[in-house]
Parts: C-alpha cells; sequence; structure tokens
C-alpha cells in the first residue's frame, strides 16, 4: 500500500506561533500545511486527506470547539490535537468528550507534540480503515434484494425464522432461502458473523422490530 | 536802692534767664532754629532793658546820646529775632515784609549813627529830671528831634504788618490750637510792640513824663513767645507720656496676638518687601539659626524651604506681585533635626501709588499633621487601587498567561528546530541566523509583555505626566487581546488623532480602562456570539476635555443602579467585590475628571470618563 504521507494541519492566529511550530514540524521530517483562520482551513482542506489537525483554542471568530462541532458537521472526521495557553480543564474536558485525540498546553515541547501527532495519525489511520471496512460492507449490503435486507435486519434483531415468517406474512421455507441467500452474499458463516457485521453497518439500530421490545 | 534800679535789673535778669533757658533747649536740639531766636531776642531785650536803666541814671547829655544812639543796635537785633522766630516757629509771614523790618531796622541803625546826635534826637540841649511814682527821680532828654525819626516806629509799624499777616495765615490754615497761638502771640506783639515804640516816641517829644518802659514793654512779648515754646514742651511730655501707655497697650495686644496665634499654631509674618527683611512670629526659625530677627531675608527663607517646593513658592510670590497681591502656597521646611515640616501661607501684597510691592502681611499655619494623615488616607487608597488592580489582574491571569505563551512557544520551538538543524551533517547557518533572529524577535515580544504586566503590578507612587489617551487604550486592548478573543467580542475603536495629553497616572488610567472594558465584557457574556461588540472611542468635549467611552452590547443598567454601581460594596456579580467602579471613580475624580453611565437607547451600557487636558504650565 503506497500511501501518501500524512499531513499536519495547523491553525493558529498567531503567525509567528505558526511559523515556529511549523519549522519545528518540518525539521522532524513532518509534512506540515498552516492556515491562519479557521474558515482558511475549511476551505483549503480536501475532505480525506490523511493526516491530523493541530488548532490553536484561542482563536478569533471561531474559536477551537466551536471549529470542532463544525468538522463534525461538515463529516470531517481529521484527528484534532488542541494547543491552548491557558489550560482551563472545563475547556479541555469539553474538547476531549468531543472527540479530540490531546489537549496540549502551551509552550508545547516539540517530542510530546510530534507523539500526539503521531498518535493522531494513528488514529486517523484506523479510522480510514474502519471507513475502508465500513465501505466494503455497505458494498455487500447493496448486493441485497429488499426482502433479503428485510430478513437480515429480523434476522439480527435475533427473531426466529417462523416469527419472521410471520411478521413479513410469509411462510417459513420462504425466509429460509431468503436466509441462506444473504449469508452467501455477505459471506458470513454464522449468525454471529452476520451481527457482527450489521453491528459495524450501523444496521441494528434501525430494526423495525425494536418496539416489539420494548413493549 | 530805689526801686527802679532794682525793676529794671530784674527785668534783664529774667530777660537773660529766659535766654539761657532757651540756648539750652537750643543746644538740646529741641526746635533749635525756634529756640535760639528766642534767646537771641530775649538777650536783646536784657540788653535794651539795661540801657534804658542807664539813661535814666546818667547825669551827661553826651553819655545819653550814646546810650540813645547805640540803643538801636539791641533794637535791631531784636527785631531780626522776632522775625526769625515768627519765620522759624510758625513757618508763616511774608519774606517781603520780613526783609523790608530787617532793611528799615538797618537803616535805622545807620541813621541813629550817622545823623544828629542819634536817631531820636538831632541835639540834646538838655536833661530833665522828674520825679516819679514817690521820691524817684530819672532823666530824660530834651532836645531837637532827629526828622529821621520816622523810620523807628515805621519798621515797628511794619514788623506788627508781618505778624499780623502771620497770624493770619496761620488763622486761615490752622487748627483750633494754631488759631489760639497766632491770636495770642500776635495780639501781645502788636500791643505791646506799639505801646513800647509809642510811649518812647511820646517820651522823647516830651509830651508826657514817664521813664522809659521798652524793657518793660517786651517783657509780655517774651512771654508770648515763651509761653508758646513752653506750651510746646508740655504738649510732647503729654505725648510721650501717651506714647508710653500706647506702647504698653501695644505690647499687651501684641502679646495677647502671639498667645492667640501660637495657641491657633498660627505663625504671623511681614515681610518688608523695599528692604528685604522678614519678621515673624514664628519661632522655629530661631532654630535654623537664623536667630536675629532682622536677618531673615526672603533669600535666607528660602533657604531652608524643601527642595522640591522651593521654585513653586517662588513662583507664588511673583505671581502675587504681579498679580493681585494674593499669595498662597503650601511646602515643607527642613528642620535641623531633620524633620519635615509641612506650612500652609497666605498672604496680601501691599502696593505703593505707583503700584510697586512694598510688602506682605501674612500668616502661616504648620499643618503637618493634617498632610500626614492625608499621606496616610492617600496610602491607604494606593493600597486599595493597587489590590484591585491586582485582582483585577487575577481574574486575567487566563489569558494573560495565553498572551505570554505565546511567544514562548515560538522561541521553544524555534530553538527545538535550531537544536535538530544543528545535529544535520550539513547545516544551513542561514536558516540558522534567520530562526535565532525569530527567538530574539519573541523573546523581545515576551519582555514588553511582562513588563507591562509588571507596571500594572508594581504598587508606585502616583505620576502626574502627560499621558496620551489613546495609547493608554491600545495598551489595555491589546493586554485584553486573547480575553477578547476567547469571549468572541468584536472590538472597534474610535481614536480622535487630534487628542492631546491629559495629566495624570498612566497605570491608573489604564487600571480604569482595564476595569471598564472588563465589565463590558462580562456585560455581554449572555448576548449572542455574533453581537458581542465592543466599541471605544476617544474624542475632544466642546469644554476643552478630553472623553473615552467604553460602548457595550449587553443588557444595560437598570436606571434607578446608573449612579449606585459607583458605591462601594453594590455589586451584581456573583463573586464581585462591588470596589472596581467605586476605585475607579476615586481615580477619575482624583484626576480633575468625571465617570459616569448611561444606557444605550437599543441596548447595552455606556461609560463615559472625561479628564481635563494638559495645559502645559501644571507639570
Amino acid at each position: 500500500m503506497n500511501e501518501p504521507a500524512p499531513i499536519v494541519f495547523m491553525v493558529d492566529d498567531d503567525p509567528s506561533v505558526l511559523k515556529a511550530l511549523a519549522l519545528l514540524l518540518r525539521a522532524m521530517e513532518l509534512k506540515v500545511m498552516t492556515f491562519g483562520t479557521p474558515y482558511q482551513f475549511l476551505e483549503q482542506y480536501e475532505p480525506g486527506t490523511h493526516g491530523c489537525l493541530v488548532l490553536d483554542f484561542s482563536m478569533p471568530d471561531l474559536n477551537g470547539l466551536e471549529l470542532q462541532k463544525e468538522l463534525a458537521a461538515r463529516g470531517i472526521e481529521l484527528p484534532v490535537i488542541f494547543l491552548t495557553g491557558r489550560g482551563d480543564i472545563p475547556v479541555s474536558v469539553q474538547a476531549m468528550k468531543q472527540g479530540a485525540v490531546d489537549f496540549l498546553t502551551k509552550p508545547v515541547n516539540g517530542q510530546d507534540l510530534a507523539a500526539a501527532i503521531h498518535a493522531a495519525f494513528e488514529k486517523d489511520l484506523m479510522s480510514q480503515q474502519a471507513r475502508a471496512e465500513w465501505g466494503e460492507i455497505h458494498q455487500k449490503l447493496a448486493t441485497l434484494t429488499p426482502r433479503e435486507r428485510e430478513v437480515m435486519e429480523h434476522v439480527v434483531a435475533g427473531k426466529l425464522n417462523k416469527q419472521i415468517a410471520a411478521d413479513l406474512g410469509t411462510v417459513e421455507k420462504t425466509i429460509k432461502v431468503h436466509r441462506a441467500h444473504l449469508m452467501t452474499k455477505l459471506k458470513a458463516r454464522s449468525l454471529a458473523d452476520l451481527v457482527r457485521l450489521a453491528e459495524r453497518a450501523g444496521i441494528m439500530s434501525k430494526a423495525p422490530g425494536r418496539n416489539d421490545y420494548q413493549t | 536802692m530805689s526801686w527802679i534800679t532794682v525793676l529794671w535789673s530784674m527785668l534783664a535778669s529774667t530777660s537773660l534767664t529766659f535766654a539761657l533757658l532757651h540756648l539750652f533747649l537750643w543746644a538740646k536740639g529741641i526746635k533749635p532754629w525756634a529756640n535760639f531766636s528766642f534767646a537771641v531776642a530775649a538777650v536783646a531785650a536784657a540788653v535794651i532793658t539795661g540801657m534804658e536803666l542807664m539813661a535814666m541814671r546818667t547825669t551827661s547829655i553826651e553819655q545819653m546820646a550814646f546810650i540813645l544812639r547805640w540803643s538801636h543796635l539791641p533794637i535791631l537785633v531784636l527785631w531780626v529775632a522776632i522775625v526769625c522766630f515768627v519765620r522759624c516757629y510758625f513757618d508763616a509771614g511774608r519774606a517781603w515784609l520780613a526783609w523790608t523790618v530787617v532793611v528799615l531796622r538797618v537803616l535805622a541803625l545807620t541813621l541813629s549813627l550817622t545823623t544828629g546826635q542819634n536817631l531820636f534826637f538831632d541835639e540834646i540841649t538838655g536833661l530833665k529830671q522828674i520825679t516819679v511814682w514817690g521820691d524817684e527821680t530819672v532823666s530824660l532828654p530834651l532836645g531837637l528831634l532827629n526828622p529821621w525819626y520816622f523810620v523807628g516806629p515805621l519798621s515797628a509799624l511794619v514788623l506788627a504788618a508781618f505778624v499780623v499777616d502771620a497770624a493770619f495765615t496761620m488763622w486761615r490754615g490752622g487748627t483750633d490750637t494754631g488759631r489760639r497761638r497766632a491770636v495770642i502771640f500776635s495780639a501781645s506783639i502788636t500791643i505791646f510792640l506799639l505801646t513800647a515804640v509809642g510811649h518812647t516816641a511820646l517820651v522823647n517829644a516830651g509830651i508826657i513824663d514817664s521813664p522809659y518802659i521798652g524793657g518793660l514793654s517786651f517783657m509780655p512779648i517774651l512771654l508770648a513767645m515763651s509761653y508758646e515754646l513752653s506750651c510746646d514742651m508740655l504738649h510732647s511730655a503729654q505725648l510721650s507720656q501717651r506714647l508710653q501707655a500706647r506702647e504698653a497697650e501695644l505690647r499687651i495686644s501684641k502679646q495677647r496676638m502671639r498667645l492667640a496665634a501660637s495657641a491657633a499654631e498660627l505663625r504671623l509674618w511681614e515681610w518688608d518687601i523695599v528692604h528685604d527683611h522678614i519678621w515673624s512670629t514664628d519661632k522655629t526659625l530661631t532654630l535654623y539659626g537664623i536667630s536675629e530677627p532682622q536677618k531673615i531675608s526672603f533669600g535666607s527663607l528660602l533657604s531652608i524651604i524643601y527642595d522640591e517646593d522651593r521654585e513653586q513658592v517662588r513662583l507664588a510670590v511673583e505671581k502675587s506681585m504681579m498679580g493681585n497681591g494674593n499669595f498662597e502656597s503650601e511646602y515643607r521646611l527642613k528642620m535641623p533635626d531633620g524633620q519635615i515640616h509641612w506650612f500652609h501661607s497666605r498672604g496680601r501684597i501691599e502696593f505703593s501709588d505707583d503700584n510697586q510691592p512694598l510688602r506682605m502681611l501674612g500668616v502661616s499655619i504648620d499643618i503637618t499633621r493634617r498632610k500626614h494623615a492625608e499621606l496616610e488616607v492617600q496610602q491607604q487608597r494606593n493600597e486599595l487601587t493597587h489590590l484591585s488592580r491586582v485582582t483585577l489582574l487575577g481574574e486575567l491571569s487566563g489569558s494573560l498567561a495565553h498572551e505570554l505563551n505565546q511567544p514562548l512557544t515560538a522561541i521553544l520551538s524555534n530553538a527545538q528546530a535550531v537544536q535538530r538543524f544543528l545535529s544535520r551533517d550539513v547545516v544551513d547557518l542561514a536558516e540558522v541566523r534567520d530562526i535565532l533572529n525569530d527567538i530574539v524577535a519573541e523573546n523581545r515580544r515576551a519582555g514588553d509583555i511582562i513588563h507591562r504586566l509588571r507596571l500594572l503590578l508594581k504598587r508606585c507612587e502616583i505620576e502626574h505626566l502627560p499621558v496620551d489617551l489613546n495609547k493608554v487604550v491600545r495598551d489595555v486592548l491589546k493586554l485584553l487581546h486573547s480575553d477578547l478573543v476567547n469571549n468572541n467580542i468584536a472590538v472597534s475603536v474610535d481614536l480622535d488623532q487630534q487628542l492631546t495629553a491629559v495629566i495624570g497616572d498612566r497605570v491608573q488610567l489604564q487600571q480604569v480602562l482595564l476595569n471598564l472594558i472588563m465589565n463590558a465584557c462580562e456585560a455581554m457574556s449572555y448576548t449572542v456570539a455574533g453581537q458581542r461588540r465592543l466599541f471605544v472611542r476617544t474624542q475632544l468635549t466642546c469644554n476643552n476635555s478630553a472623553q473615552v467611552s467604553v460602548v457595550d452590547q449587553g443588557p444595560g443598567i437598570p436606571t434607578e443602579n446608573l449612579e449606585n454601581i459607583f458605591e462601594p460594596f453594590f455589586t451584581t456579580k456573583l463573586h464581585g467585590m462591588g470596589l472596581g467602579l467605586p476605585i475607579c471613580r476615586t481615580i477619575i475624580t482624583a484626576h480633575g475628571g468625571q465617570l459616569w453611565a448611561t444606557n444605550k437607547n437599543d441596548r447595552g451600557a455606556v461609560f463615559h470618563l472625561t479628564l481635563p487636558l494638559y495645559s502645559g504650565e501644571n507639570a
């Protein structure tokens, strides 16, 4: 796999800090792109680019937390490392809750920053793999007929063939055929396999029989 | 012995006694010319009396002629003495009349020596023995009268005219005493002069038989003159007695005044500007080694004034001399024991008619105790101000840490980058130099921030120097930069570039603005993020002062609290002490300005402060 090198996206409203940090990271053989404002970054970032975001927490117009939310809203899953000059605990807790990889206080040691960046790259890579897997699963799911998909959702919900047939208004034998097809199409060797797959695809929550459990 | 001899001798000796008495007074220097004239007149009168006696006792015609001839010499002297007396003592009488008297009398003496046997007789033909008042026999001349005889009575008339004229002058310009003198003196001279001259003429003409009574007639004149002089003596004796009483009174009242002054801790002083010496009730002056009161000059007083106050006192004095003469000043004096005392002086200059300062009268009061109390209060106020400043900065600590961490981050990163570059085989020295330059610049930036902070944290003496308000606004906004950023507050400023400096303490003015702007930020914490706008404006007002307005977009201030917020311990904040705004107002008031709050029409509050502009002279 010949992936392009991950990029450190760095946003800070203080040009000299931006310049110095970029210099240090480049000296550490990292690829760095710098931005003076969060908007600049949002404009120029190409979704899907591998890397991480190093973000100064205090910036005019749009602060770190807000940018983090904006990224989530745009579906950008770039890991975020916060830098702050003030080290407020409530803010850092909030940031971590929103999924920040790390929260470093300025002045930051190069080693620590590098470590955080590498951890973020790792996370990005992992989430990229997870994304790839997710894509794969969805590709497989797309091959299912609507009926097979319906049956699958019922199976994953833990219903017996008899129950499913009753729910869908057909006979048990037909359900069995659908079930064998979808297992083949999804390359699931067992029910456990199927459930894990559905889980990854996020189907579990959409199960139509959910109301039955609750009532 | 015959009683005529006795009487005439007595008259002569009385005259001589008068003469001696007044010569003594002349020697003492009391009204010297009047007394001398009088003494001369008295001697002349004594001589005339003696000559009369000799004439009455003689039995030879030659002797009679001789005595009568030379009798005009003492008469001349007497006339001249009377004229001199009137001129010297009364300072009156017409000069031409005086000269006429003298000339006529000199003429009379000359004629007496040159025509006939004397001025009275062309030729004495015989002596008549008459008996008067009992068994006394006296000689009287008989003979042809000299045709120049009239010169003698004429001179007497002119003398009388001179005296009467002098009396009129005194009457017109005089007081009651002057008028009394004029009447007594002129009347006695005129009456007795004319009596003597008239009587002599009648005797000489042989119309009446009587001894010469010239000497007798002059006695009342002498008495009148002597009375005048004695009255003067008496008067001056009375005056000196009264003066003594007054002096005693003055001494007592001075003592009272001193007592009152020292009880009130007042020092009275008087400065004779013309001769430059200062008199003062201030006993402390003796402590400076200026022991003798007449030795204190303005210069020596200035030299004991505290160095820093000397110029100010000098200027105040100069100003009062140029202006309306009022002097007021507060200054410190150095005591020899090293203590410093504060004084407050007030004075007033008296000017001469041509507007020259003559002297200054005034009082000083030792205000050391009051001043110390004031200083203590001032110090406490300073402490409080400082404390509130520290508290203010404590609230800002997060932002300030960020502000300081920015350059530190840049420095650390740059330094670590250089470390990495240096460990490489090939070192790009140009790049290293660039980085080091950056490090130096960032270091300076951090230093500036610390310097600004230190100034604010420092507990320092209040300064009164020209301050650029625009710069104060910019500095404070710089300090608050990250706080404003964090709170999503958009700042706009409108600084009047025409604004000249104000006089004040830069740190305290920064503190006020810091406080106002932080309050504005806090007021906007519930405002929607996009609408948090802070507006700071400086401008020149119409009454020549500088105004700063801090405008926020918060909820505003309830109208009933617009004034309360400046009261100590009034607070609407959860953790506020309620001291920020009162201290701000104290600071601005101490700067001679005003601080107040208003509400905007739409939303938000405005804090205004005005400060008097620096006029260039009160620094």
